[in-house]
């Protein structure tokens, strides 16, 4: 078996101006948001929740087609399969985007992830958004992962069904028994979620 | 699973990210397979015995061969 193989130079233009675009843009929504308390906490009228999500959203979209614009010939080389699979990432990361800054509207201020009431039309479009764009980006990227990844997206995708159907029953119980608080959907969601990322990026990266 | 996908892909003088172009799967891929960490599909491996113009059981060898 060969191990201990020298570090190979990656064909593209790699992954770092992308992280980076998405660090600045989420940077900028936090200093939104700390300009807003901080006019809240002088008597100010503080911004409109919308204005730090729509600011990031704008200079992460920008800064994109900056980026893909700059390297317009690296992409003119990629395979068909390749290019599929990088637009269906981009699209799925903007759907979840796009959820996010649909609840933080719709919420205003206070924890995108906290139980706060809903209206039913933002129950309904946030829904929407990610039954059909989850359906979608699902059968896109089915038809984009080569071999290995989707290996890996299994060997993940189990890990994190295993993590759900072993957690969800004991704190049921437990919750029951009062050893525990009730039930969190969320939680059990976001615990599925990491389970399955982190299994999935160690397959495919180790 | 051992194989010779470096020894085949050094002869060549390729990086692993032109291999993986020319079989149209990730980098990841291919420094997977090399290093045994991952097994490829039978139509990758008959992809890469295509791309390499050899039989599939001479770049792959399960410890098995000449033992039947």
């Amino acid at each position: 078996m060969m191990t201990n193989m020298p570090k190979e130079r990656r064909a593209g233009p790699g992954y770092l101006w992308p992280v980076a675009i998405i660090m600045i843009a989420g940077a900028v929504a936090g200093a939104f948001a700390g300009y807003s308390d901080g006019l809240a906490e002088t008597g100010g009228q503080p911004l409109p929740t919308w204005a730090g999500p729509v600011a990031a959203l704008v200079l992460a979209l920008a800064g994109m087609a900056l980026y893909v614009r700059l390297n317009r010939e690296a992409w003119a080389g990629w395979s068909p399969r390749k290019r599929l699979y990088w637009v269906t990432m981009v699209a799925s990361m903007s759907l979840g985007a796009g959820v996010a800054l649909t609840l933080q509207v719709a919420q205003g201020s206070g924890d995108l992830a906290s139980d706060a009431p809903l209206t039913p039309a933002t129950a309904i479009i946030v829904s929407v958004i990610w039954v059909v764009g989850m359906s979608v980006a699902s059968l896109f990227y089915f038809r984009a992962v080569d071999d290995h990844e989707r290996h890996a997206y299994y060997l993940g995708s189990v890990a994190g069904f295993h993590a759900f159907v072993i957690a969800c029953p004991v704190w049921w119980v437990a919750a029951r028994a009062s050893l525990a608080p009730p039930v969190d959907a969320m939680a059990l969601f976001v615990l599925t979620l990491a389970v399955n990322l982190i299994v999935y990026l160690w397959f495919k990266y180790r | 699973m051992n194989n010779k996908l470096k020894v085949l892909r050094a002869m060549r003088n390729w990086s692993q990210a032109e291999l993986a172009d020319r079989l149209d799967v990730s980098r990841q891929a291919v420094n997977a397979i090399e290093t045994g960490k991952y097994d490829p599909s039978l139509p990758l491996a008959f992809k890469l015995a295509r791309l390499f113009e050899m039989p599939i059981e001479d770049i792959f060898d399960d410890g098995f061969a000449g033992q039947e």
